[in-house]
């Protein structure tokens, strides 16, 4: 039998309800209880209105851009309706669309992999051992607070061929060679970009994961310990498992962030050298800003706007089971 | 745990620490050096610093203009993203009505929206209304991810106030906008404040949009920084002392708010 559990102490008898109403109604006047009613959601307008206007209209023109030839650079290329042209162009012909698609999956899976490895030790690490975790925590959030922008200044200053600070520390210990710089070589930058990004994030995981650990019940860990479980299946089959719903949080959010990258990149490399570095949204920002080719340029920037909403979608559902709101029905 | 594994675990700590931190450090002495003090061989650890740099980049190359936008442009969405959003908020926390999930999905998708795929149509719209080149269309779009940030942030902060304060301030005679601005807001003073320093860190960080949007009046600060860099002599001392002036500020204001900052940075899903 389905029982249906109440939520947070409202009551959804249609009795009560009504009991409240008529309450409201008798206290307030006919009108000023109908106002009151009628005016909440009123309050939603403003807001949603602003990102029609400003988010949602551009968004749409960007889709109807992308079924045309606008363009800014090519003579009579203005805007001529071609149906899916620019799509079927993108996918089938555009090699260079799947060496970036390619790229940013790559760039995508071992960030958010990396990420997640050393900022959940890192979690444990201070879960575990520090007792002044606000101290700890300060310093360590340092290079997720600044601007990308400013990540991408520091590292580039740092990764300067002739007097860069790492450089210099990198080829001392033979890690790098004297006519190689890490920036310039085409085997070496994405990496680096990434270990960089990782620099800036990590903390972002260690701050999430050491609150879900503080938040962790403490009964399943006495329970396991009076069960004579060891340290390390306690880890596997008590914290990892309640931990779950926070690590696909984590693992989503930094893949949707790390999906749309570009203030780095851009100043850091600008997607080279040649397009060793050329992620999607530095191909979307060449198209549209170099080539000014408007119409194919919406097209590609569409596909990036489809999975970043395919991952909020995945996102909102993983908050949902977290919050157990679809479970709300008792078995 | 044993005493060894203890020492251990501090020393890896302390490792991290000195990773996390040596980068900014590194910028931030590289703009107290001399021009040849920063470009030397071997990197220079100890040196008597010059403050130099500083006024020559904003005073004498006038990047002091950039400052003042990109406080008007943070301070400015902030403000607007409040008006609109705490409202929002409330009617989430408060109120059912059909259609209220979805609508919520659709702040998120605002929220995570790739700048790069609306930035164009954005200035095209922009530019229609004759404001593109000022840090009213900077304004307007940080707004459409803070604004999104203020519903999911507010709603959480709200929802932890219980319904019976709502009562109590009904019975006590308040109308309901009553109870909403004079109760329920002052109670969630605190969450308010950490979004509103979240909601400034964002938009002063935000790269995209400024870079797009403006040319010249309304550039902010992270907009002048690829300025500074050119292929030929680069002047690292000022670049430097720019990189600083845009980055201190920030550094301050997440003290402030480290408590809310899991909740803010995961949209109120994990309760810090």
């Amino acid at each position: 039998m389905r029982v249906p559990v109440i939520d947070r102490g409202r009551s959804y008898a249609p009795n009560a309800r009504f009991c409240k109403e008529l309450n409201e109604l008798t206290r307030n006047g006919f009108t000023g209880a109908l106002l009151d009613r009628g005016v909440a959601p009123l309050l939603l307008v403003p807001a949603v209105l602003l990102l029609v206007v400003i988010l949602l209209g551009p968004f749409l023109y960007m889709v109807w851009t992308s079924l045309t030839d606008l363009s800014f650079a090519l003579p009579d290329r203005d805007g001529n309706f071609l149906g899916f042209d620019n799509y079927r162009r993108l996918v089938r012909e555009d090699a260079i669309f799947w060496h970036s698609f390619g790229l940013t999956m790559k760039f995508v899976a071992i960030v958010v992999t990396l990420e997640f490895l050393l900022g959940f030790a890192i979690a444990l690490l201070i879960f575990h051992f520090v007792q002044r975790r606000r101290l700890v925590l300060t310093l360590l959030l340092v290079p997720m607070m600044l601007a990308p922008v400013a990540v991408g200044l520091i590292w580039k200053l740092l990764l300067q061929g002739d007097f860069g600070m790492v450089t210099y520390y990198l080829r001392l210990v033979g890690l790098l060679d004297i006519r190689d710089a890490v920036l310039s070589n085409a085997d070496s930058v994405l990496p680096a970009i990434m270990l960089i990004d990782a620099w800036q994030w990590t903390p972002f995981v260690t701050l999430v994961m050491l609150a879900g650990l503080l938040s962790l019940p403490r009964e399943p860990f006495e329970a396991a310990v009076m069960d004579g479980a060891r340290p390390l299946q306690i880890f596997r089959d008590v914290t990892l498992p309640l931990l779950r719903p926070i690590i696909a949080l984590v693992l989503l959010l930094r893949a949707i962030d790390a999906f749309k990258e570009f203030d780095k990149i851009f100043i850091l490399t600008g997607g080279g050298p040649g397009t060793a570095t050329e992620l999607l949204s530095i191909y979307v920002y060449r198209l549209n800003f170099k080539n000014w080719d408007l119409g194919y340029g919406a097209a590609s920037a569409f596909m990036i706007y489809l999975v970043v909403l395919i991952l909020c979608a995945v996102f909102y559902k993983a908050v949902y089971w977290r919050e157990g709101r679809p479970r709300r029905v008792a078995p | 745990m044993s005493r060894g594994w203890r020492t251990f675990a501090i020393g890896v700590l302390i490792a991290v620490l000195v990773i996390a931190l040596i980068p900014w450090v590194w910028m931030l002495l590289t703009s107290l050096k001399t021009r040849l003090d920063a470009l030397a061989d071997v990197p220079v650890w100890m040196f008597k610093p010059t403050f130099e740099h500083y006024p020559t980049v904003f005073l004498d190359k006038s990047y002091l203009p950039l400052v003042w936008n990109s406080i008007l442009v943070a301070s400015v969405t902030t403000a607007l993203s409040l008006l609109f959003g705490v409202p929002a908020a409330y009617v989430f926390a408060r109120h059912d009505f059909r259609g209220k999930e979805d609508l919520f999905f659709f702040f998120l998708t605002t929220r995570m929206a790739p700048p790069i795929s609306v930035v164009v149509p954005m200035f095209l719209l922009f530019t229609t209304f004759g404001i593109t080149d000022t840090p009213l269309a900077v304004i307007l779009a940080h707004s459409t991810f803070n604004l999104s940030l203020v519903v999911w942030m507010m709603r959480g902060f709200f929802a932890d106030i219980p319904r019976e304060i709502d009562e109590a301030a009904l019975m006590d005679g308040h109308s309901r906008f009553g109870m909403f601005a004079r109760v329920l807001v002052p109670l969630a003073a605190p969450g308010l404040a950490a979004t509103a320093v979240l909601c400034f860190i964002l938009s002063w960080n935000e790269f995209l949009y400024a870079f797009v949007l403006v040319a010249f009046e309304g550039r902010t600060l992270t907009v002048g920084i690829p300025g500074l860099i050119t292929p030929h002599g680069t002047l690292w001392g000022q670049v430097a002392a720019v990189a600083i002036v845009a980055t201190l500020p920030i550094i301050v204001f997440s003290i402030f708010v480290q408590k809310h900052l899991v909740r803010g940075l995961t949209f109120g899903a994990v309760k810090g």
